[in-house]
């Protein structure tokens, strides 16, 4: 809102929503799953931020996680296999007003959709991506993802996969403009709702690496890093987030970490045990792509049809005698 | 070098008696005229030096025409013996530039530039136009050359408004443009879904002509199906988006954007350049009804193109939409309205105070060629500074108006602040001294920055944006020697022997007097002769008492026009002058932090009470050290044992959850969701223990991957298989 009139008519009838508000139909994850988790720490987030339904987005590909939108009780698109990220920068470009958030999982994004996470990466746009990794594809019943363990077997690797997991975090930080990287784990709720929130705040492509249980197909995963909280490196700092005094009398294992540092961030993102929680990286200066791209030009239906106009004129042929006109 | 004039010699001047009585001993018949003050001397000649003017007004901000220079000698002619030559030709040319800005030429820099090459090409050939040429290529700003006369001031600080203006007229465009188009949105969305915008006609219309023939609109407009009623904008709110639309396109405030014309009976934008401030006011009181009335389409537009307007609670607030629901942020995106007057008299800015206490968006600049009341001095008192210091300093006391006060020689250097406070959301006053006119022996340039030497009209700034208190607000910066009465310089001379002499003066508000004829009668020359050992500089004399006295006899060194030292002894209304001159400097002091008296007083309060507790403390050391060890004094009380965090009292038998940690799996809801339930956060936590079994609790307990939940001891003692379920649960106490 430009005017102070406005805002003060806003503010006086600002409409607050409970949580319950949020949630769009009963989740079809199975008991016991990461993705619910989540979907409770960003409904938290919308309320908290006042986020208007019809003014926020949701966003997903294909996999148990893009079925996230279904249980938002905003706008949604559950788009096709991999492609979550340039729908939603579609979005952003049309509607930079709207607040985006991207659903995605490890093999929506990092397999099928990997060009696309990079080139999104690259270009910055303000929205949140949640990276649900359950290192594992669970809606088409168990099959090995890029960020699977190396000699998991499954349906497509029955004698145990044979590559390396892939590491998003390191992948991310590892391309041009990146500004906003952390990772968090769905058995700590209260960091996981920070780590959304900052990553909410952060202007720019927020990217948020989830690692998430399936109790159906990896029941067993994350076991060693449930019992023992030791195995989870806490990264804290002024500008990043911090843990409540209750959660940090479990989680002891913590480390200061200035989120500016990216040298210092693609070192914590390569650990492997103990895990990192918390932010990685963030730099808020980063340009972002719907700014640079945004000319002040309004695209009235005039100025549409002038550029369509000139596109068309490049092929047409004109009678003799007649020039082209002046572009 | 000392004049050594004979017939002056001769005459019997009596310096004590003229400094108190005003009054010569002799004739009197030559006043002392077309002197300068001595540390001025070495300025006379302002078009061979390079300084601050002119100043090129272009559509970047202001240039000083010697940093234009510069920054196109480091590309084109960077320091080394190759491109001396070129150094020197366009030096040459920025010189001639001057030399025609103070022949009375005007232009732009380019037009200049060309009229200085042909002057300068006729005596040096083609390479000098040559080089010339290169030079002006790496120009990279253009537009109208000022140099510091007397509208300079006035140029600049309507550039710079109208500069802000632009600025603002940018985003006021994209504001409406935009709210434009969405509500042209609404409604061309209304019409496609209307029965006319589902007709053959329309549908035949969005299709181009040669293509006509090709489809049936008639059956694809049946195919369509029927437009709802529902579907339909309510009629007050289709009307209330036409208005609002009509409203902004109609705006007069901001010319509308190149081809975008104005249609029919749209008159022209309005104009806000005004010479006085009841015109001003005057437009602005007729202009209200308009602006409320657009500030209020456009707070309808923005809660139509959001959705959020609600009839029955909106329509009451606008149906008494009036001024008072303007605020000063509203106003803020509107046009300021500039009001310059130059040479105006009091009675001119009686309304001035009234206008800037009142918050209308006024930016108004006082220009000012004299500081010394001119009608005053004859009567033979001086009340200096009441058109400019003393309105700019009544308007600080307003509180809420942007003040600057500088005078135009300094108004490149303030650049930065004249701009903050033409872009200030709210009234700003600028008064600005741009040197005398004629007959003043020196240019105006040189009058000008003598007054903020001299603190005859020093600078400063007072911005109520800049924060909450006075240090904030208030800024004395670019005054010379801040925290000094007066500035010191270095006089350099020839002595009666020829031999070097160098000298500490400082330029007192008695110096700045000197160059004015009009106050020639309050000096007189003092011959080498008549000099005597009662003879002080005037800051000196002004350092003691405010009683005029024998022992002391003030003077100022002068030169004339070709560079004679002069002591010129001044009368006792010259000093009193300049008293209320440092007085008033030592105001503007106090509020910016120099010298502050309550500060001070604070300061030497602090000090005296530390001093005495230096002392009580180094008697009692002594008194210490003479008496006998005594026993050492009691132990300092055992530190209080750290406090530890007590845990929440809590029934170990209690089953609880630790609900902060749950990561709404659904586990324990799925098993029994009478006994679990889900809180605000909607993270589990045992809404009634006794609506399930212990079994329950501990196959919930189990289950959490988490191991979050603890099942406590079991309530009914009677159920079947306790023990074994409590050495389940006891892993999870």
């Amino acid at each position: 809102m430009t005017l102070e009139a406005t805002d003060c008519l806003v503010k006086l009838y600002e409409e607050h929503h409970n949580l319950e508000d949020y949630q769009g139909g009963v989740p079809r994850w199975c008991t016991g799953c990461g993705d619910s988790g989540i979907l409770t720490a960003v409904q938290r987030l919308c309320r908290d931020n006042d986020l208007a339904p019809e003014r926020t987005v949701f966003v997903s590909g294909i996999g148990c996680s893009s079925r996230l939108p279904h249980y938002m009780k905003t706008y949604g698109f559950h788009g096709i296999h991999g492609r979550a990220l340039p729908v939603a920068e579609g979005i952003k470009l049309a509607r930079p007003d709207l607040d985006v958030f991207v659903s995605t999982g490890d093999g929506d994004c990092c397999s099928i959709g990997a060009a696309h996470w990079i080139h999104a990466i690259r270009y910055n746009m303000n929205m949140v991506v949640m990276l649900h990794d359950n290192h594992v594809y669970g809606l088409t019943k168990k099959q090995a993802s890029p960020t699977s363990p190396l000699g998991f077997k499954s349906n497509t690797t029955p004698r145990g996969s044979t590559l390396l997991p892939l590491n998003p975090l390191t992948v991310t930080l590892g391309v041009q403009n990146v500004s906003f990287v952390a990772q968090a784990v769905d058995w700590i709720p209260e960091l996981l709702y920070e780590i959304l929130a900052a990553a909410y705040k952060h202007k720019g492509l927020s990217f948020v690496r989830i690692l998430q249980r399936c109790p159906q197909y990896l029941p067993k995963m994350f076991d060693p890093w449930l019992q023992d909280p030791q195995k989870s490196l806490i990264l804290t700092h002024d500008r990043g987030v911090r843990p409540s005094a209750g959660l940090a009398k479990i989680y002891r294992n913590q480390q200061e970490h200035d989120p500016s540092d990216i040298n210092r961030a693609r070192e914590i993102a390569s650990l492997e045990d103990p895990i990192p929680v918390g932010i990685l990286y963030q730099n808020p200066d980063v340009p972002r792509y719907e700014e640079l791209r945004n000319a002040g030009q309004l695209r009235t239906a005039d100025y549409i049809k002038a550029g369509l106009e000139a596109e068309f004129d490049k092929f047409t042929i004109w009678p003799d005698g007649h020039d082209a006109p002046a572009a | 070098m000392m004049r050594a004039n004979a017939e002056a010699q001769n005459r019997t001047i009596d310096p004590v008696a003229f400094h108190l009585t005003g009054r010569r001993t002799d004739d009197g018949s030559d006043a002392v005229e077309g002197l300068q003050p001595a540390l001025l001397a070495p300025y006379r000649e302002l078009t061979s030096l390079r300084y601050d003017f002119p100043v090129v007004l272009s559509e970047e901000g202001i240039h000083s025409l010697t940093g234009i220079v510069n920054d196109m000698l480091q590309k084109v002619a960077p320091p080394g013996p190759t491109s001396e030559q070129l150094r020197k030709m366009i030096l040459r040319l920025e010189r001639e530039i001057r030399r025609l800005l103070a022949e009375g030429v005007r232009g732009t820099l380019s037009e200049l530039w060309d009229r200085a090459a042909d002057r300068l090409a006729s005596t040096n050939g083609a390479e000098f136009a040559q080089t010339v040429r290169i030079g002006r290529a790496a120009i990279e700003v253009d537009g109208p050359c000022i140099d510091c006369d007397g509208t300079a001031a006035a140029s600049i600080v309507g550039h710079v408004w109208q500069g802000v203006q632009n600025e603002k007229m940018r985003s006021f465009r994209a504001i409406v443009s935009r709210l434009a188009l969405k509500l042209e949105d609404i409604l061309r969305a209304e019409f496609i879904r209307s029965p006319a915008g589902r007709s053959a006609g329309s549908l035949q219309a969005s299709v181009g002509a040669p293509h006509h023939a090709l489809f049936d609109f008639s059956a694809m407009a049946g195919l369509l199906p029927p437009a709802l009623a529902a579907d339909a904008l309510p009629e007050a709110r289709r009307r209330r988006i036409e208005w609002a639309l009509w409203v902004l396109k109609r705006q007069r405030f901001f010319p509308v954007a190149v081809g975008h014309g104005r249609t029919g009976d749209i008159a022209e934008p309005y104009s806000f350049r005004f010479e006085n401030c009841a015109e001003a006011v005057g437009a602005f009181r007729a202009r209200l009804a308009d602006m409320v009335e657009l500030v209020k389409a456009m707070a309808t537009a923005e809660l139509e193109i959001t959705g959020r307007y609600v009839d029955e609670r909106h329509d009451p607030y606008f149906d008494r939409f009036d001024a008072s629901s303007l605020s000063a942020k509203d106003m803020g995106l509107f046009p300021d309205y500039l009001v310059v007057t130059v040479g105006s008299s009091a009675a001119d800015n009686a309304g001035l105070l009234d206008a800037l206490a009142a918050g209308l968006p006024l930016k108004i600049a006082v220009v000012a060629d004299d500081v010394v009341e001119h009608g005053a001095a004859e009567n033979g008192r001086f009340t200096f500074g009441l058109r400019g210091t003393q309105l700019a300093g009544m308007a600080t006391g307003l509180g809420e108006a942007f003040v600057l006060q500088s005078t135009s020689s300094n108004l490149y250097q303030m650049r930065d602040r004249l701009h903050a406070g033409l872009a200030f959301q709210g009234p700003a006053l600028f008064s600005i001294f741009t040197g005398s006119p004629a007959p003043q022996a020196q240019s105006r340039y040189l009058t000008s920055a003598a007054a903020m030497q001299s603190r005859a009209f020093p600078a400063f700034t007072y911005d109520p944006s800049a924060g909450d208190d006075l240090a904030s607000r208030f800024s004395l910066e670019n005054n010379p020697a801040v925290e000094a009465d007066w500035t010191v310089d270095t006089l350099d001379y020839a002595d009666e022997n020829l031999q070097r002499t160098s000298e500490k003066i400082a330029f007192t508000f008695v110096d700045f007097l000197v160059a004015d004829p009009r106050f020639a009668r309050h000096f007189v020359s003092v011959p080498r002769t008549a000099w005597t050992d009662k003879m002080v500089p005037v800051a000196d004399c002004l350092a003691h008492g405010a009683a005029a006295s024998t022992d002391r006899v003030p003077y100022v060194w002068a030169s004339d026009a070709v560079g004679r030292l002069e002591r010129l002894v001044c009368d006792d209304k010259a000093i009193a002058a300049a008293r209320r001159c440092l007085e008033a400097w030592h105001r503007l002091q106090e509020s910016g932090g120099v010298h502050n008296s309550h500060a001070d007083r604070l300061l030497a309060r602090e000090k005296a009470a530390w001093d005495d507790q230096r002392r009580r403390d180094e008697s009692l050391k002594v008194e210490v050290a003479s008496a006998a060890p005594i026993a050492s004094p009691a132990a300092a009380p055992a530190p209080a044992a750290a406090a530890e965090a007590k845990e929440e009292a809590r029934s170990p038998d209690e089953p609880y959850i630790e609900s902060g940690r749950c990561s709404s799996c659904n586990e324990c809801i799925q098993l029994n969701g009478k006994m679990f339930a889900y809180n605000e956060n909607k993270q589990a936590y045992i809404a009634d223990a006794d609506a399930g079994t212990f079994r329950q609790l501990v196959e919930a307990a189990e289950n959490c991957q988490i191991g979050i939940i603890h099942p406590g001891k079991p309530r009914n003692k009677s159920e079947p298989d306790l023990d074994e379920l409590m050495k389940r649960a006891a892993v999870f106490a």
